[in-house]
């Protein structure tokens, strides 16, 4: 099971919705500019997620994870290497001093931030879509992307990911937004997003 | 199915539990008014329980309405996702304080903030979706960090020094730099760069030794230091016999008497140098670079440009300043 091109574009145009309203509310609280955008949307293995990761040198990244349940049910783990993670929260909170690592203060602040992004993008879907999901908390993990990802186990599993492209001020961060779901969810957002389609045509 | 959730009874011990949680609770009902609030959250606001209940949440603390809380209040009720609000960027929505019995220092509680809408399937359960508001104080973690911290920046500020001037060291200039050039993006001020260079200085070392070339290099520090007072003026050595002046709301003119200043300074020391080819004491040159509002250049690319410069001051006799104006035309300013 996998979504077309034209499923993948018009996913990406929903994505972008709230996208938008997470740079709003992120600008809000940066007292800056902060602009946001999403690329890119692909399906695409957990391997193919860490190779690409990888490959900008990010062996080690910072992820926020929550949960999200209802026609379909999905983890949305967004995440950063770990450098980039520490710039976002530094010029977020507006700190002088340059971090050496997230203390527990700033993980709280990674997990406001995420928490922003991740909220809006899913909401964005359930208002564009028409659909409706609960949601948790987020949590703040770090460490290898095999771990946070668990592609060692299931590499072949195919996510949805999406790159979103943060610039605040003269700072440009990469961040990556994957959706792991099941073959069951695969399938129910396909069907959604024809049903989506063909109400547009 | 509302009938048999309503006909469950709360255990005896429910009320007492909420009541001597160690967090604040608050719950809200669909229109926001409060329908309960705990124990811990009355005591550390100073309220009763009959100040807050039936009331808006709004109403109570007018402040929040047009806060970033209100904000993420709104917003939590009409997606029902649960949001969070980080000490670090809203320390004190709530005027919290400690319990009038515990005060030493009266200041306001720092908290971490949890807004949590009930689930959809649980609100069908129940008359209306109602909002739980969970505040825990982290004054304490806050404190903790804030000691470390001051413990860590201690120990970077002692790694950060150049052990023979006392100046910055290339460490500091890289991050020093780059903090003030975020700082003049945002401010829309310029930022000036002044690289200074010892003229002559291998023959220097060569004729009077190392030791002599270590007291002469540590004189023109206390020289540049001198000069470049401003509480946001940051002097570092480069490298060799290399230093540099970051230089914050400073536009080239102004650069260039500051490095004007410095030669000047140095001059009046009057440290014999027989090796030199330009005088018979010791002389700088120095290349000035100016990154302007709007510019947004890159560490390296301001450096890369005051080197430039110093480059011409060097190749154009030495002794003296060079910069580049706005229109790339080199301004040379002999001694």
């Amino acid at each position: 099971m996998n979504l077309t091109d034209t499923e993948l574009d018009a996913l990406t145009e929903v994505f972008n919705v709230g996208v938008g309203r997470a740079a709003h509310a992120l600008s809000e609280l940066a007292r800056s500019t902060v602009r946001l955008n999403v690329p890119k949307v692909e399906m695409i293995s957990k391997q193919g997620v860490t190779d690409g990761l990888t490959q900008q040198g990010a062996d080690r990244i910072c992820a926020v994870r929550q949960e999200f349940s209802g026609v379909l049910n999905t983890e949305a783990v967004l995440m950063f290497p770990v450098q980039q993670s520490l710039q976002l929260v530094q010029l977020m909170v507006g700190s002088d001093v340059p971090l050496e690592q997230l203390g527990e203060m700033e993980q709280e602040a990674l997990a406001e931030i995420g928490n922003i992004l991740l909220n809006s993008v899913v909401s964005g879907i359930a208002d564009v879509l028409g659909l409706q999901f609960e949601g948790t908390l987020p949590q703040v993990e770090m460490g290898p992307l095999e771990d946070v990802l668990c592609s060692r186990d299931a590499s072949d599993d195919e996510v949805l990911s999406l790159q979103i492209d943060f610039a605040i001020d003269a700072l440009e961060i990469q961040g990556f937004l994957v959706f792991l779901l099941d073959v069951q969810s695969i399938a129910s957002l396909k069907s959604t997003v024809q049903t989506f389609l063909g109400s547009l045509s | 199915m509302s009938t048999a959730t309503h006909a469950t009874p709360c255990p005896i011990w429910s009320d007492w539990a909420l009541d001597h949680l160690q967090v604040g609770l608050i719950i809200l009902d669909a229109q926001h008014q409060v329908v309960f609030a705990n124990q811990w959250f009355l005591q550390h606001a100073g309220l009763e329980s009959c100040d807050m209940l039936n009331k808006t949440l709004f109403h109570v603390f007018p402040q929040l309405e047009s806060s970033h809380f209100g904000m993420f209040l709104a917003q939590a009720t009409r997606s029902g996702f649960p949001a969070l609000l980080s000490q670090s960027l809203h320390p004190t929505p709530f005027p919290l304080h400690l319990p009038a019995a515990q005060r030493g220092q009266d200041k306001l509680l720092r908290q971490s903030i949890r807004i949590i809408p009930m689930s959809f399937s649980a609100s069908s359960d129940v008359d209306q979706r109602y909002t739980m508001i969970q505040i825990v104080d982290v004054t304490h973690s806050v404190l903790r960090e804030r000691l470390l911290k001051a413990q860590a920046s201690k120990l970077q500020s002692l790694a950060n020094l150049d052990a023979l001037t006392g100046l910055g060291n290339r460490r500091m200039l890289n991050e020093k730099l780059a903090h003030e050039l975020r700082v003049s993006t945002k401010t829309g001020g310029n930022l000036a760069v002044v690289i200074f260079d010892i003229d002559y200085f291998k023959q220097f070392n060569d004729i009077y030794g190392h030791l002599a070339g270590d007291t002469c290099l540590r004189q023109v520090a206390d020289a540049l230091r001198d000069v470049c007072r401003r509480p946001n003026d940051v002097v570092a050595r480069f490298g060799g016999e290399e230093l540099v002046a970051i230089l914050p709301e400073t536009d080239q003119s102004g650069a260039m008497q500051v490095a004007h200043k410095v030669l000047q300074q140095v001059q009046l020391l009057q440290i014999p140098h027989a090796g030199s080819g330009v005088a018979r004491i010791l002389s700088l040159s120095a290349g000035v670079a100016v990154s302007k509002p709007l510019q947004s250049l890159t560490p390296d690319a301001l450096l890369g440009l005051a080197d430039r410069a110093l480059y011409e001051a060097k190749g154009s006799g030495r002794n003296r300043v060079c910069g580049f104006d706005a229109q790339d035309a080199l301004i040379v300013t002999a001694m």
